[in-house]
């Protein structure tokens, strides 16, 4: 709770350091000073920060955020509206390359060295140092223009008003690319983390034991090895929750894709300060969220951590 | 377990491929030039408007959307000449103080409600003279008031002649919203800006925000026959690349704005039709003008102006980081401003002889390392580009150009509101007259904090007699004589640096035709149906 306010204060007084005043986007060009004045007193905008701030926290302990200058509209509900889809391509992207990362890290970690070690590290390395933009656009060339598999843009195909399963096939069927470019942008990640504490656990005494015993080297390395490694992974996942949002705020932009990580990119650059305040609190709240989880299933996946 | 998700991915992958091919539909091709009914256009938009009301605010988004939900009084053609859109006719009276117009009967809202002039008057006195920046700035204090005798005559009197008013009338400036919808409410919250209801060709279905607005044809739409197409569907896309491809795709029907590197690409392909327009809902007649600070060294001085202009070769620039899209400017007003523009000016070649020669008389002789000064270019970072260019050739006459490339707001901010800057830049638009667009730059009243103001700070009393003088005729013919000693004023005291007069491109699929070069309206735009 004292982590939220924190970020709160912060947050205000960061975004009101920025120059640059919502006020000339909000009403347009060509007015003159007594209409800036009279649309600037409308806003609230020309009451000292301090007080602005104070009005502010008492506004979000009631619930209420807001209106947007840009929408026009309460801030909560232009947020809700656009979590769905930021979910769907988020989760999508963090399902994927959890599994796809431990999946490859496994691998790796249990045959370092080997020509397969090395082709999978070098690929997944340099998808990692290709900025997720440029990543998409190349997605976009070779799999939508080329190939012709798979759309452009949006998250539903606009011409068309599909309805029930062909809703869902469609709304997939845009969901492949930007998942696919967020996936890969963080691949690497995962990959490396689990590569290196795979290692690390398949080199202990009780994997040598199990060894020993005379197990089959899968078994050994799924059931013995990998729980083990589980640990760090999970911190690093945790994290990446942040990681993917902003991420996800350039995926977003380049595929059209309508979710919050566009909404952040355009509120910073009209200064539209109710709706960036909402949607940074809700970014924080969610990471905190995250790492109580991540926390929480440390304690289930090794009895020896508690808690007091 | 592997091989069932294999078998559920095989699934969706074919039936994704299923759905791809059922979208293709067979059609014979219509090559008349003959308008059919029929057809959804999707056009593509780079940003979310926001609110749906015309008459509070100028944002181009939302005009995008709203100038096909309503109508002005007059509409104007490609040369900016007015005729009949809610209005049949108008007189101006012989003292230039009132202008009579006479409306359309049986004119209905999008909701079945009547059109009157009261919802004319109310327009104005509650909406555009309130909210809307370029109305209430220009005409409050000329506008003694708004008469409606009778339900479809309306009379705009004024305190002195006022020339310009028919190009303030149109769909762009002055939307005419129902009173029956918006009367006693607060027209910058109220819901109903999120549903317009106008009485124009389109009207309104949805808005999923981030996503899609959707309106269709206005089937009782006053003029007979209009609009063309079934359905109108603005795609919101924020990046103009992906906007470009999605066109070349086939999944958006029509670009307002190509990236000037994408224009080659697209005018090998057939099934793209490019054009050049220089207005729209945003402005028009747009010029990329440089603002120097006058109020200091080294831009108060009229030699070190005259040089700076003329190390710039504008046709370079032109060519290479506008991608040919637009002219080299010649002064304040726009080639395409035909009526008003004026050849008659004192023009400035590119010359570096002539610009070091002018450098070195002003008293600003090359020091040791070949600079002459500094001066920093503050812009937005859509300008990043011209920049680097103008640096360059600012090298061979010893002016040392520093980059300053900020973001829209910050770059707005310092220019206009801190005036802590050197040199800055701005896309002036003319608008459909001069006195709209083109007047607040130059006059010593407009000096303030505020941006797309006199920026640079330019205090001339006889050009200010001069604006007056010309908003005050309402003879089209005596003001463009005023106006042309304005623009040889201009250029010779030269108090900007106009670049280009900016043509930009749209794009579209061949199969659609009808769209105008002076305006974002898809009244008439139809389908061929191939």
């Amino acid at each position: 709770m004292p982590l939220v306010l924190a970020v709160l204060v912060l947050t205000f007084i960061l975004i009101h350091l920025a120059p640059g005043d919502p006020i000339y986007i909000l009403a347009g060009d060509g007015g003159d000073k007594a209409y800036y004045t009279e649309m600037r007193a409308y806003y609230g905008l020309d009451r000292p920060l301090p007080e602005q701030l104070v009005r502010y926290l008492l506004a979000v302990i009631h619930g209420d955020f807001g209106y947007s200058f840009t929408y026009q509209q309460p801030v909560l509900q232009v947020i809700l509206g656009r979590i769905p889809a930021t979910l769907l391509l988020m989760g999508t992207a963090l399902a994927l390359s959890t599994i796809l990362g431990l999946l490859l890290g496994t691998l790796t970690g249990s045959r370092p060295h080997t020509k397969l070690d090395r082709v999978i590290t070098a690929l997944t390395l340099t998808v990692y140092g290709i900025p997720v933009f440029w990543l998409g656009q190349l997605l976009i060339i070779v799999f939508a223009i080329w190939l012709k598999w798979f759309p452009i843009e949006g998250m539903v195909s606009v011409r068309d008003d599909y309805t029930g399963i062909f809703y869902g096939l469609d709304v997939l069927h845009h969901l492949a690319l930007p998942a696919i470019s967020l996936t890969l942008s963080q691949l690497a990640l995962t990959v490396r983390l689990t590569r290196t504490t795979v290692r690390e656990v398949l080199g202990e005494d009780f994997v040598r034991t199990a060894r020993a015993k005379g197990l089959p080297e899968r078994v050994v390395v799924l059931r013995h090895a990998l729980r083990n490694a589980l640990l760090p992974i999970v911190t690093v996942i945790g994290n990446e929750i942040g990681l993917l949002l902003t991420g996800a705020a350039l995926t977003e932009t380049v595929f059209a894709w309508p979710g919050l990580g566009r909404l952040l990119l355009s509120a910073t650059l009209n200064r539209d300060y109710p709706l960036l305040m909402a949607i940074f609190i809700l970014v924080a709240v969610t990471v905190i969220i995250a790492n109580l989880f991540t926390d929480l299933l440390y304690t289930w996946l090794d009895p020896r951590v508690r808690y007091k | 377990m592997a091989s069932r998700k294999k078998l559920l991915f095989g699934t969706a992958l074919f039936l994704m491929l299923l759905l791809t091919a059922c979208n293709g539909q067979p059609t014979t091709p219509n090559s008349t030039n003959n308008p059919k009914s029929g057809g959804t256009l999707v056009v593509a938009m780079a940003n979310d408007p926001g609110t749906l009301n015309p008459d509070i605010t100028t944002a181009f988004f939302t005009h995008y959307v709203t100038d096909q939900v309503f109508n002005g009084l007059v509409a104007l053609d490609d040369h900016l000449n007015p005729v009949p859109d809610l209005a049949t006719s108008w007189s101006i009276s012989g003292d230039g103080k009132a202008y009579t117009f006479h409306l359309r009967s049986g004119v209905q809202w999008q909701d079945g409600q009547p059109f009157s002039s009261a919802d004319v008057k109310f327009t104005f006195e509650h909406g555009l003279l309130k909210y809307h920046s370029r109305t209430k700035a220009g005409l409050t204090p000329v506008l003694s008031s708004i008469d409606t005798p009778d339900a479809l005559t309306v009379i705009f009197r004024f305190k002195r002649p006022y020339g310009p008013l028919l190009q303030r009338l149109d769909v762009v400036e002055a939307s005419i919203i129902p009173m029956h919808i918006y009367e006693g409410k607060n027209l910058l919250k109220d819901p109903a800006n999120l549903m317009p209801i106008g009485t124009g060709p389109f009207k309104f279905v949805e808005y999923v925000k981030g996503d899609h607005i959707t309106l269709q044809r206005n089937p009782h739409y006053f003029k007979a026959g209009l609009p063309y197409l079934d359905k109108l569907i603005f795609r919101i896309i924020p990046n103009a690349t992906t906007a470009t491809q999605a066109l070349e795709r086939g999944e958006v029907d029509y670009v307002d704005s190509v990236p000037g590197p994408d224009i080659s690409r697209l005018r090998n392909n057939s099934q793209v039709t490019l054009v050049q327009g220089f207005g729209g809902s945003g402005g028009s007649l747009c010029q990329d003008t440089l603002i120097p600070n006058l109020t200091k060294a080294p831009f108060n001085k009229l030699d070190v102006r005259r040089a700076f202009y003329q190390a710039l070769d504008r046709k370079f620039l032109l060519d290479h980081v506008y991608f040919d899209q637009g002219q080299v400017s010649t002064g304040p007003i726009s080639r395409q401003m035909t009526w008003a523009y004026s050849p008659d000016v004192r023009s400035y070649s590119y010359s570096t002889a002539s610009a070091n020669q002018l450098l070195d008389q002003a008293g600003y002789p090359r020091g040791p390392d070949g600079n002459r000064f500094t001066v920093t270019f503050t812009s937005a970072s859509s300008f990043a580009q011209l920049g680097q260019a103008m640096r360059e050739q600012l090298k061979q006459v010893g002016i040392n150009l520093v980059l300053e490339s900020l973001d829209f707001n910050a770059a707005v901010q310092k220019v206009f509101v801190q005036k802590n800057f050197d040199l800055g830049i701005a896309s002036y638009c003319n608008g459909n007259d001069p006195e709209i667009g083109v007047r607040r730059l130059y006059v010593s009243t407009n000096i303030g904090p505020i941006p797309f103001s006199n920026g640079a700070g330019y205090v001339n009393p006889q050009i200010d007699q001069l604006f007056n003088q010309a908003a005050a005729s309402t003879d089209r013919t005596q003001r463009a004589q005023v106006y042309a000693a304005i623009q040889k004023t201009l250029t010779d005291d030269l108090p900007y640096f106009w670049i280009v007069d900016t043509q930009g491109y749209h794009a579209y699929r061949s199969t659609f035709k009808g769209f105008h070069l002076s305006n974002n309206l898809f009244e008439q735009a139809w389908s061929t149906g191939g």
